[in-house]
């Protein structure tokens, strides 16, 4: 089998809502849709992210779950909570650097990306992957997302003093070898997001 | 006869739209319990490969089609949810009859057909053949599309046929034909990958065309530089190079502009231009005044957005131009084409690997539906109503004498207009629901009041079904099989996944049920689709859209094929004008000036602000199908007015607030949605939804002189804050027309 | 409230050393009630020693595997939280009608499953209540706490005794009778029924099959079904086979009930176990949710209880999880959404400030 993996490339992302739809279709997640799709600000930008489990090495959900009930699969995969386990506490959800975790609350239970398991455990790629229109993202060998993209897949993450390695990269600018969280300005308010790099008006105006 | 028989919520109450919301069978699917159908997706031209998942005849989801080279298994999500109109509880399964005061009950076939064959001799006995008018859609196949060329000109020898396509792609379609010679996208979509620079204009590629996103990306990957023509940011242009947030109606500004600044600087191919092309000393004498000023002042953008667009596209090496509804749903739609072929043109980029030109179509067989005859101007092959040698031709084809073939007919607005007058007296449809899409919907709502038969063929009682006498329950895309054309002009199959529920029927059966009927059995003597397609390649034979060469067989083996595909051996054409030989007779490609001209109705003191209208990622045209859908109702429940903080705070309107736009035609009271993303003198309203919702009600009746287009891009409105809504529209579910 | 970070003091014995401790208590509790509630073994039935070792020693794998899950920070601050909540005594009595409440919603009528899916529920709650059945008659009888036998004037009278005291006697050939000897049939029968809708739904849904794991998913309904069987088959050899191979088929479901007993405390039953803490959590989101909430720092929305976020950052801090961001603010401060949004935000960010770059030079 060759081998396959999972690459997020935000800035291509449109925000069709493709994989939130698709994800929904995935046998294991019966139309419950475990991916994210954030839309960053509406009124000042399209900007969209979609977010899928990254599937840490050593992850924080499995760390912080008092019921022991989140369980890693011998190929790296972060399952959903075991369902006999899960006290639906969401340490989990809260506690998730990238904040993936989802607390049913119909269920009482902790469900996330499990990489749509019944296809990624048998060579297929996940729903969303699949589906993705922009290819922000994509699951293919590392080979052919070095060969055609500009920038590089990076897995290792720092959240404060958290060091966190995954087995999902993200592409980023060459020459990175770690995206650190605490770089980035934290904004109190929405209303504080960067000049409005996407008002219309303004670039009507600016370009005169 | 034809008013609404009840009030509208009655008949949703019983006929929906309602949603469907989780699958047949329900979530626990098991994959040993079925099988998978190869087909292609019903929504929209890019025609993307789908499988179904099929269980015990009924579709019960999907799965990704990765061999499918086209889009990869890569789908939208109304491609991902398409499966959930089968197995829909608002499904007709028998044909209906209209019941004055009650709505609608059902009636069994013989009585129904026998009722619409009546009534079609009883007007054309009484009013004449053209009184009598069909009106066809461009999301059939193929074969059904030329179905209903055919019914029209040999079963009820009617010159007024039109399809909804005339909403969709003749400005293109027309410019096209103009100045290339040949109505088609030139290239494969392979080719936009291989461009260095990308021009789309009026193109909401990530929300109407998704998977052509990622051809824009991987050429970005490999550095090609993106620039986006469109009042609004649209997802894709919030990554491109350049976004020209152009004023509604002035893209020829941007155009002519680009084309001035380009043979100032001398990055035109001289040599392209003298050996394959006619006319361009007039286009560069028609553009000299288009100086960066004048230019971005018909644009309403900064000049340096011109200058700059000019020096990203002159001097690439390969270039892509694309272009979808926004420049075409003009009344000028056809000189917009012209003048961004024009830059294709004059740069010599076409016809070659990354060098090319592309039309996006909207409708699921845009492409195909027009070449098979459903245009009130073509027969089949794209041939020409009007030309004395195509006229014989299909003639012998179809058996009939030439004289009996009816002449151009009215285009779709006219002959909406013509009903409205009460010179077409009956009217068949087929996928086509006019209430919704037409302009100035509250005049098509008194039109179709004033018909004295009408009958309609639909899957589910659609906003126009409801005016009907008799609807004929007829069959979705994934019930029959058939081929369609993508956008790339690659002809292509849809399989039958599972046969129509019972009591409803395969559509070109109904049509050939009622040509048996008007005492045409004989010519529409077909035991399947793949007769009437041997039928169909032969009547294309030497035609533009030639599809003789093409078999269904082949198709399969070749997944898809390109017309024009003269002769079995022939491979077919992905990539058109290749070693500069173009369409025209004398192989040259023609210049034709044009001149920027005003929208129809441009703003003014009373209604000061633009309107634009367009679609959004989670339905389809006028929604008929996907609002009954519930996660794509999830996505997207209702329309919103995007409209800019600017012109907001003017208006005194904030974010959610309830807004009623007005035109001279209509209004609708909808949600605004505050975004910095839109120009702030154009409000931006999608026009899936109906009655009271509908942004039909405001646009204006103008049509392309050429193509017949309407201008749905530019109407004047003005917009004001609004209490809620709580008459009985407003009050029902979002998905039929109400508000939340 | 007090603080919950004592709890999560580095703990003085090893985990080892601990767990074994109450291992062995809970061993010796078991003996214990063995020996009393025999009266001194007098009511002890030698015949069932097999099983009542074994019960001994799952009891002691049992308080071991608690002590050590407990051990973890989490669990542990759940634990002292949980019973801290529990007990105010200013809410007690309202408490325990809450405890009463859910634990008929959850424990009794196991809803959530319900939601989960029908089939699933149908076929857990056979199989939970056939055991818990079985159980109830089992380890009384296997500990000498429950015995019968026939009245001294009445061969068709039998008398039930628990703890050495008399509960009643009933007539042979009675409904009622006949009820109490079958009862470990029917236990059998549900439990055989569970299995049923367990595999079968499990045969039927592919997203179940391909997450299922032998060990976790497939053993403990093999375990059952051969409890069951086996114990079926005891009786069809007693009532229809004149007691054929009575004797072997008696061991053989002895080696059954016994290696469930000891797999009792490492595989999926333990949940049986770990369960009731759900009821715990419940106190603890309800205490949270009526307390002050944690507002997230970027969007300002409320998004988790003060407590719980204040109770994370201990544990994070016990299990070295290390979020303090380099301005003085906490990443668990951040609510989940704002943490997806951050990430798209960054990848721009590293993105035009590498464009800058270039374009700079």
């Amino acid at each position: 089998m060759i081998r396959r993996e999972f690459f997020i490339d935000y800035s291509r992302c449109i925000g069709c809502r493709a994989c939130v739809q698709a994800c929904a279709e995935c046998d294991t997640h019966r139309g419950n849709s475990m991916i994210h799709l954030e839309t960053i600000e509406r009124r000042d930008t399209l900007q969209t992210a979609p977010q899928i489990c990254m599937h840490c090495d050593d992850p924080v959900c499995a760390r912080v779950c008092p019921a022991d009930a989140i369980k890693k699969t011998p190929d790296g995969v972060v399952q959903s909570s075991l369902k006999p386990r899960c006290i639906a506490c969401s340490n989990c959800v809260v506690s998730c650097p990238f904040g993936v975790p989802k607390y049913m609350a119909e269920f009482e239970q902790m469900m996330k990306c499990d990489m749509c398991y019944d296809r990624s455990s048998i060579g297929k790629k996940p729903m969303c992957a699949t589906v993705c229109p922009s290819g922000a993202l994509t699951y293919t060998t590392m080979e052919e997302v070095q060969r055609t993209r500009p920038g590089i897949p990076v897995n290792s993450w720092k959240f404060g003093g958290e060091e966190v390695t995954t087995k999902v990269h993200v592409m980023v600018p060459r020459e990175t070898t770690r995206v650190e969280i605490d770089l980035i300005q934290i904004q109190p308010t929405p209303q504080a997001l960067p000049a409005d790099p996407y008002d219309v008006a303004l670039m009507l105006e600016m370009a005169q | 006869m034809a008013k609404l028989p009840c009030p509208a919520p009655e008949i949703v109450q019983q006929y929906g739209p309602s949603l469907h919301t989780i699958p047949s069978g329900g979530w626990v699917r098991n994959p040993q319990d079925e099988h998978l159908v190869k087909t292609h997706c019903c929504f929209c031209g890019q025609q993307c490969g789908i499988q179904l998942r099929v269980n015990n005849n009924k579709v019960v989801g999907f799965e990704p089609w990765e061999d499918w080279p086209f889009n990869q298994g890569k789908l939208c999500p109304k491609g991902i949810k398409r499966y959930m109109q089968d197995e829909h509880p608002d499904r007709l399964t028998s044909p209906l009859e209209r019941v004055e005061g009650k709505g609608f009950a059902p009636i069994g076939w013989d009585a129904a057909l026998d009722r619409v064959a009546s009534e079609i001799q009883r007007i054309q006995g009484k009013y004449g053949k053209d009184s009598f008018a069909v009106l066809t859609g461009a999301s059939l196949v193929n074969e059904k599309a030329y179905l209903m060329g055919k019914f029209a000109r040999v079963a009820l020898q009617t010159a007024n046929i039109d399809y909804n396509g005339r909403l969709c792609m003749v400005s293109s379609a027309t410019a096209s034909k103009k100045v290339f010679g040949i109505d088609r996208s030139a290239n494969p979509w392979s080719d936009i990958v291989l461009a260095d620079v990308i021009l789309a204009a009026g193109a909401n590629i990530s929300e109407t065309s998704p998977i052509t996103t990622d051809y824009f990306w991987r050429a970005r990957d490999r550095g090609a530089k993106i620039i986006i023509i469109d009042p609004r940011m649209t997802p894709i242009a919030r990554n491109a190079d350049l976004y020209i947030p152009v004023r509604s109606g002035g893209d020829i500004g941007i155009f002519n502009g680009m084309l001035h600044i380009m043979i100032q600087r001398g990055w035109i191919d001289h040599d392209f231009i003298a050996q394959h092309t006619t006319g361009f000393e007039e286009v560069a004498r028609s553009v000299e005044k288009y100086t960066p000023e004048y230019a971005a002042k018909i644009a309403g953008v900064p000049p340096a957005m011109i200058i700059r667009a000019a020096e990203l596209f002159g001097p690439a090496k390969t270039s892509f131009v694309l272009h979808a509804k926004g420049i075409e749903h003009h009344s000028k739609g056809v000189e917009n084409c012209i003048a961004a072929m024009s830059l294709v043109l004059a740069s010599g980029r076409i016809g070659r690997e990354g060098c090319g030109y592309a039309m996006i179509t909207g409708q699921g067989n845009g492409q195909g539906a027009r070449e098979q005859g459903g245009k009130c101007d073509q027969l089949p092959g794209n041939r020409d109503i009007s030309n004395p040698e195509h006229r014989k031709y299909i003639a012998e084809v179809w058996g009939v004498p030439e004289e009996s073939i009816p002449q151009k007919g009215l285009s779709a607005i006219p002959l909406v207009e013509a009903i409205h007058e009460g010179k077409i007296k009956g009217l068949i449809s087929i996928c086509f629901n006019p209430i919704v899409s037409l302009p100035d919907a509250n005049f098509t709502r008194a039109a179709f009041e004033k018909l004295e038969f009408y009958a309609n063929i639909d899957f589910f009682l659609s906003e126009t079904s409801r005016y009907a006498d008799i609807v004929l329950a007829g069959s979705l895309m994934e019930e029959d099989e058939g081929t369609t054309t993508n956008t790339e002009g690659r002809v292509i199959r849809h399989r039958k996944a599972v046969l129509p529920p019972e009591g409803a029927r395969e559509d070109w059966k109904i049509i050939c049920d009622i040509a048996r009927r008007l005492g045409h059995g004989d010519k529409f003597n077909f035991s399947g689709t793949e007769e009437i397609f041997n039928e169909l390649r032969v009547a294309t034979k030497g035609g533009v859209s030639d599809y003789f060469g093409i078999t269904w067989d082949k198709i399969e083996k070749n997944n898809g094929v390109c017309w024009p595909c003269p002769t079995p051996e022939h491979p077919g054409t992905p990539r058109l004008y290749e070693n500069g030989k173009f369409g025209h007779p004398d192989g040259k490609a023609h210049f034709i000036p044009v001149e920027w001209r005003p929208s129809a109705e441009m703003p003014d003191a009373e209604y000061p602000i633009i309107l634009t209208t367009g679609r959004v990622v989670a339905h389809f045209l006028s929604g008929t199908q996907t609002r009954r859908i519930g996660a794509l109702i999830d996505q997207t429940p209702q329309p919103l007015c995007e409209i800019h903080p600017q012109l907001a705070t003017k208006l005194g309107i904030a974010d959610g607030d309830y807004v009623k736009v007005e035109s001279r035609r209509g209004s609708v009271v909808v949600h605004a949605m505050v975004v910095k993303t839109i120009r702030p003198d154009t409000v931006f309203i999608p026009w899936h939804w109906p009655l009271d919702r509908s942004a039909n009600n405001l646009t204006v009746r103008a049509i392309d002189p050429q193509s017949f287009i309407p201008e749905y891009k530019i109407c004047a409105v003005r917009v004001s804050k609004a209490d809620a809504p709580h008459d009985a529209i407003a009050s029902l579910e979002v998905q039929a027309g109400g508000v939340r | 409230m007090t603080p919950a970070r004592n709890s999560l003091r580095q703990p003085r014995l090893s985990d080892a050393t601990h767990a074994m401790f109450w291992g062995l208590a809970t061993a010796s509790l078991l003996i214990l009630g063995i020996l009393t509630g025999s009266r001194g073994l007098r009511d002890f039935d030698p015949a069932l020693v097999s099983y009542a070792g074994a019960a001994v020693l799952s009891g002691f794998g049992i308080g071991y595997r608690y002590a050590m899950w407990l051990r973890r920070p989490p669990t542990r601050l759940y634990w002292y939280r949980g019973w801290q909540i529990f007990l105010a005594p200013q809410k007690l009595l309202s408490n325990l009608a809450h405890l009463a409440r859910i634990a008929w919603n959850t424990i009794v009528l196991q809803r959530f499953i319900e939601r989960r899916s029908h089939l699933r529920w149908t076929a857990h709650w056979f199989l939970a209540w056939g055991c818990i059945l079985a159980a109830a008659v089992t380890f009384p009888l296997s500990f000498g706490w429950i015995r019968f036998e026939t009245a001294r004037t009445n061969q068709e009278i039998y008398r039930a005794f628990m703890f050495g005291i008399p509960l009643g006697s009933f007539h042979l050939g009675t409904p009622f009778a006949e009820m109490t000897f079958d009862i470990l049939d029917i236990a059998a029968v549900m439990v055989l029924i569970g299995v049923f809708f367990a595999l079968w739904r499990r045969g039927h849904d592919h997203g179940a099959w391909s997450v299922q794991q032998f060990s976790d998913d497939m053993l403990p309904l093999i375990l059952l079904f051969a409890i069951s069987t086996t114990g079926l088959f005891l009786t069809v050899s007693t009532h229809l086979m004149q007691g054929i191979y009575y004797g072997f088929l008696s061991q053989l479901h002895a080696v059954t009930v016994i290696f469930t007993l000891l797999y009792l405390p490492f595989g999926k039953f333990f949940h049986i176990f770990q369960r009731p803490a759900q009821i715990g959590v419940n106190f603890y989101k309800q205490a949270g949710a009526s307390g002050p909430q944690a507002r997230c720092h970027r969007c300002g929305q409320e998004f988790a209880s003060r407590m719980h976020i204040d109770d994370l950052k201990s544990v994070q801090a016990a299990l070295g999880i290390r979020y303090q961001l380099s301005n003085g603010l906490h990443y668990q401060d951040i609510c989940a959404a704002c943490r997806r949004k951050n990430l798209a935000l960054t990848q721009d960010g590293l993105w035009k400030s590498y464009d800058n770059r270039l374009r700079g030079n």
